[in-house]
């Protein structure tokens, strides 16, 4: 396979899967500002937005403050910004479109047909029914985006290259989610478990569609440190730390045996994985989780980097 | 470097047996060097298997059986990807600070003979624990001959090195107990070793050191080869000493005498690597 078709069928999965956790974290900010007041809110939930979509700096030189319209405008449709939900659907139709052959015809209309939907969505006129609308046609893209190619691509490189482009965004999103509310997250010695935190953990655990699946695992009332748990460690979780990099590692080892060489990639991949599974929430608490949320943000980066260097590069 | 490993350990008892219950540490975990590309354990029979961990951070099942069992196996097959760090390991997990590896234990206590051994090998002039450490490994590689016939799983540092003789568990023990004699923590390493002379067909895994120096963290210490570890070999399981790391435990009611039979067959697997 090309290093281009490659390059373009791992950007495609990687901005389709943004796309989606932009549509999340602006669904959940929405349901958390809309509790009252009297909660007594420390800071603001659409800064907090724009910190774990990771474009703060973008943000800021654009707009004075951030409030629902602001957020709203930026993060979803702002033709500035290169990671709102626009952009990353019409990035990843151009990465699909330019190796239309290499994907199979459900995942081409899936994604071509979103693009050509995009158009109707009228940014300026929606009040919060229709954004809540267009948020969940968001996620339906990548959902049908995902499952055709689950369901129709062979099982073989193009198909493991979209498998690691999602799944090293979504490890990403999840990282960055914790490192923005990993203060809600530490055992606090004042006010745990007020009705403030609860909206707090429970809105962490709806951005990543994970409140049911909490309530499965733990047979409990939401705890901190289990949120934490299910969202770093627990390997039956689809969006966790653990359970991304055993994707990833799964599918490059995939790619190595295919090619019959190893490289920087899998040994990389590899060593997260292996310091993953090998730690325990207490060990991540005592040696600090914001420390190990940011090195795993930097990992994951450097993972990012060498399967371009390895694979995507001519 | 691309190492396959097929292990398999079979037990047929003379009367059957009514229960066996035994801890098996054989399934490794990766660390930087080491990656696992697949791993299984089996067991035939209405053996019951159930993964865990040990305080260590090493991963066992526990095997249970109840009934009438005649035969009893375990069927260990893996392959593994290795890169040589020079004997140092890194990104391995580690549950306790390295002092708890200075407590002895029975099989590793010194006795007069053996402190002396350790003391001579550590006034060769150097402050340099690293440099301490190959002095010792060299030592004991040269004073002690490789031989399986007159020490058992029992016999302690002491008596092996009475002996000067012993199989890589009595080496391996030796090495510890000179260690900590000199104040240096160490542990005991359960593992897998391809030969570098083309033998495939093995009769017993491999063990050897890891000694903790300052400024690398564990280091490797290969006693029965006088090496550091290399690409060749796979870390399995740690421990105080040998009962710590063993690859199988266990104990039974019933079964009268008990024949063991063990096929380790452990060769390199074909696989081009990236420069």
């Amino acid at each position: 396979m090309l290093s281009r078709t490659a390059d373009h069928l791992f950007w495609t999965a990687r901005y389709l899967e943004r796309a989606d956790f932009l549509a999340r974290i602006l669904d959940a900010t929405t349901r958390l500002t809309a509790l009252p007041a009297s909660y007594g809110r420390p800071g603001n939930e659409w800064e907090s937005a724009v910190a774990s979509s990771g474009c703060a700096a973008g943000f800021y030189a654009l707009y004075d403050g951030a409030n629902e319209y602001t957020v709203r405008d930026f993060l979803a449709f702002s033709p500035t910004n290169p990671s709102s939900i626009r952009n990353c659907l019409s990035v990843a139709r151009n990465n699909a479109r330019a190796v239309r052959t290499a994907l199979t015809i459900e995942m081409w209309e899936a994604i071509n047909d979103a693009w050509l939907e995009l158009r109707r969505f009228d940014a300026k006129a929606m009040d919060r029914e229709e954004f809540a609308r267009f948020l969940e046609w968001v996620k339906a893209v990548s959902l049908a985006f995902e499952g055709s190619s689950h369901r129709t691509m062979l099982r073989n490189d193009a198909y493991w290259f979209t498998r690691l482009g999602t799944a090293i965004e979504r490890a990403d999103n999840t990282a960055r989610i914790l490192d923005v509310k990993y203060h809600v997250l530490l055992p606090a010695t004042e006010q745990v478990g007020g009705s403030l935190d609860y909206f707090q953990w429970t809105t962490i655990l709806r951005e990543v569609s994970a409140l049911t699946a909490y309530h499965w695992v733990y047979r409990e009332s939401v705890k901190p440190w289990l949120v934490a748990d299910l969202l770093i460690l627990n390997r039956q979780m689809p969006r966790s730390l653990t359970s991304c990099y055993e994707t990833l590692v799964r599918h490059l080892d995939l790619i190595a045996e295919a090619y019959g060489m190893r490289g920087a990639s899998q040994r990389v991949a590899s060593t997260t994985l292996a310091r993953l599974t090998g730690t325990r929430m207490e060990d991540v608490f005592q040696s600090g989780l914001h420390e190990f949320i940011s090195g795993f943000i930097a990992d994951n980066n450097r993972l990012g980097v060498t399967i371009a260097e390895q694979y995507l590069m001519p | 470097m691309r190492i396959r490993i097929a292990h398999v350990t079979a037990y047929h008892y003379d009367r059957p047996v009514k229960a066996v219950i035994q801890t098996l540490r054989l399934t490794p975990r990766a660390h930087d060097g080491q990656h696992i590309l697949a791993w299984r354990v089996e067991v035939d029979g209405a053996a019951r298997l159930s993964p865990g961990e040990d305080a260590l951070g090493n991963r066992l099942h526990v095997l249970s059986a109840e009934g009438t069992l005649d035969s009893l196996g375990v069927r260990v097959e893996g392959e593994v990807e290795m890169l040589d760090t020079h004997g140092v390991v890194r990104g391995a997990v580690e549950r306790f600070p390295e002092t708890v590896f200075l407590r002895e234990t029975p099989l590793t206590a010194p006795d007069e003979a053996l402190c002396a051994f350790a003391d001579a090998a550590a006034s060769r002039g150097t402050r340099d624990r690293l440099a301490l450490l190959h002095h010792l490994l060299e030592a004991i590689h040269r004073e002690m001959t490789f031989d399986t016939e007159p020490t058992h799983a029992a016999t302690t540092a002491a008596e092996a090195f009475a002996l000067r003789r012993g199989v890589c568990q009595d080496l391996t023990h030796v090495f510890l107990a000179a260690c900590r004699h000199l104040g240096i923590p160490a542990r005991y390493v359960s593992g897998y070793f391809l030969r570098g002379d083309g033998v495939v067909v093995q009769e017993a895994g491999h063990a050897w050191a890891e000694a903790y120096v300052p400024a690398l963290g564990w280091v490797g210490f290969d006693a029965a080869n006088g090496i550091s570890p290399t690409d060749a070999h796979v870390r399995v399981a740690i421990g105080l000493d040998y009962l710590g790391a063993a690859p199988v435990r266990g104990a039974r009611t019933g079964g009268g005498a008990e024949a063991l039979s063990v096929s380790l067959r452990i060769e390199q697997a074909a696989w081009q690597t990236q420069a």
